[in-house]
């Protein structure tokens, strides 16, 4: 009885204790507290080089919650939220969004991830979300908001969103189709004009790059702040271009940004920045925000150990470093086939395990590719197709990752004669290679960056970058889907899954 | 598309991160010793980061 007595009073004293804060025409305290390129990373890990576990999002929350009680705060969140590890991705962000509602963000700007699960998705989850989701600059979803204008500690607080305009080629086609990425400089300038003297303060809410977000500060001044993100930029003292402050928080929640402003006059007098680093052994994590990632974790599990199909045979991964294997073949026609390309190419050395016949749970796909490669698909022509796999057979050992497992195409070599004069017969759909043809090739990030020492394709596309627009040789760079997603997307859909060595690739002996 | 690293350039299409330039570069294996990246104004960038056209970027050994 007395706890509901308390409860209604309890809630009034931050807003008693925040009236110090804001005097009639005096300075006005404000903190913003930020974080951006998230991407699902509930829990603390190790990042590779560093000597401690840090992040944790209940750990961050905790501290939020600390810092919120001194002054007058703004959470917000400079997008990629909610795609990238499991913990987000097995539930389409629904996790990161629950997250977020529990603590309380004020606002949030979309990131070029965000589109990564489809526009459907992303609907649902801006529906879910308790604060508003932005971008002034995208056209065609009337979900997202260009801006929000709210008053808070006595002051008049525009927050716009932009979004980096190279979306659409960094994401599946689909998942942007029919919506438009505009200039950022336009749109903050139409959004600029819109507001006119209504805001104290303007605040912008960036998934464009460090280097967009200083461009933006100088070409559209009147802007104050710019809380950005998409770079996964450890800014730990913010910066200033003319009037505007930029700040930015690495990424995975390692660090929780703060801006303390003193504004007086709609002008910011005095700020203070800095990143506090979350390691998850100093604090204490937020219990509500700590139930919500272990109920997902233990979701993540049982999701992991379900059964997603059936193998009818052993796919195995044993010889994928020097010659072709079923289950090479396997991953490599799934690549072919979503990227609607002529020829597939993946490297043995990526395939790490074997799928024993019976279930296929989808922890045996990440058994199996484990890295986080991502779908590109290249224009080449014949000559460089069989330059490319000539590099492939080069090492016939395998002592390198580098042999072909492929799709679409067929050929016989010999590693008799000279590296470079191996493979003979090169067939691709059935036809002899056209050396002045042009063919679409789908590979792996990894492989496209020259990874494996497959320079073959960073020249090539190199070569493409300085020639003309339309000469191009990255067609699609889909940074949405990993390539064990497609592998496991397929699975849920045939259910049972064989393959076979068909002799794509021949030996000579 | 091309930024720098460690003042060699490196060509890239929209989408490509601070971990593939690291690839291309042959200098992947340099985080795991504790290396780290950072852009032309002395600010740390993680790996999945975004990269941007013409910026130079330096890898920093943990040492």
């Amino acid at each position: 009885m007395k706890k509901k007595c308390l409860t209604p009073f309890i809630s009034f004293l931050p807003l008693i204790f925040f009236i110090n804060f804001v005097w009639a025409g005096g300075p006005v305290q404000l903190r913003i507290l930020y974080l951006n390129d998230f991407h699902g990373f509930a829990e603390p890990y190790q990042p590779v080089g560093s000597p401690e576990k840090l992040g944790g999002i209940a750990f961050l929350a905790e501290e939020v919650n600390r810092l919120r009680k001194e002054r007058p705060t703004l959470l917000l969140a400079a997008g990629d939220m909610i795609q990238g590890n499991p913990w987000a991705n097995l539930f389409e962000g629904r996790s990161t969004i629950e997250v977020m509602n529990a603590m309380d963000f004020f606002a949030m700007v979309l990131g070029n991830h965000e589109f990564d699960f489809g526009q459907e998705v992303l609907k649902k989850r801006i529906q879910e979300a308790r604060f508003p989701i932005l971008a002034a600059n995208v056209q065609g979803m009337s979900d997202i908001k260009p801006y929000v204008l709210k008053e808070i500690a006595g002051l008049k607080i525009a927050i716009v969103g932009l979004i980096t305009e190279e979306t659409p080629t960094s994401t599946d086609p689909k998942n942007v189709k029919g919506l438009a990425f505009n200039s950022m400089i336009d749109s903050a300038q139409k959004v600029m004009q819109e507001l006119g003297d209504q805001p104290d303060l303007v605040i912008f809410l960036s998934h464009l790059g460090l280097q967009a977000d200083r461009r933006l500060a100088q070409e559209v001044k009147e802007i104050q702040v710019i809380v950005g993100g998409h770079t996964h930029t450890r800014i730990e003292n913010p910066i200033q271009v003319n009037e505007t402050l930029i700040v930015q928080a690495w990424e995975h929640a390692k660090v929780l940004g703060v801006l303390d402003l003193t504004i007086q006059d709609r002008k910011v007098i005095k700020y203070e920045g800095k990143l506090v680093v979350i390691r998850p052994d100093k604090f204490r994590p937020d219990p509500v925000v700590a139930e919500i990632v272990d109920r997902y974790k233990r979701q993540t599990a049982s999701i992991l150990d379900e059964v997603i199909g059936e193998a009818l045979l052993d796919l195995d991964s044993k010889g994928s470093r020097y010659q072709e294997t079923n289950l090479g073949n396997l991953i490599a026609d799934i690549l072919r086939k979503e990227t609607q390309a002529d020829v597939a190419l993946i490297n043995g050395g990526t395939i790490r395990a074997d799928i024993l016949k019976g279930p296929i749970r989808m922890k045996d796909v990440l058994s199996v590719l484990p890295f986080s490669n991502y779908p590109v698909l290249l224009k080449v022509n014949g000559q460089e197709l069989k330059a490319i796999f000539e590099y492939g057979i080069s090492d016939p050992d395998g002592t390198s990752g580098r042999f072909p497992q492929v799709s679409g195409i067929q050929f016989t070599y010999s590693p008799m004669y000279p590296v470079g004069q191996r493979i003979t017969n090169i067939r691709v759909g059935g036809k002899p290679l056209d050396s002045m043809a042009w063919y679409t090739m789908a590979t792996l990030d990894f492989l496209a960056a020259g990874g494996d020492g497959y320079l073959v394709l960073k020249d090539i596309i190199e070569k493409g970058e300085k020639d003309s627009a339309q000469n191009h040789r990255v067609l699609l760079f889909d940074s949405s889907r990993k390539v064990s997603d497609l592998v496991t997307g397929y699975t849920k859909e045939k259910k049972q899954i064989s393959a076979s060595v068909d002799g794509r690739i021949q030996k000579e002996k | 598309m091309r930024i720098w690293l460690n003042d060699q350039p490196i060509v890239f299409v929209p989408g490509m991160k601070v971990r593939q330039a690291l690839i291309q570069a042959d200098l992947v294996q340099e985080i795991e010793k504790g290396a780290r990246v950072f852009d032309e104004w002395g600010n740390e960038v993680g790996l999945d980061g975004a990269l941007e056209d013409e910026m130079r970027y330096v890898l920093k050994s943990g040492a």
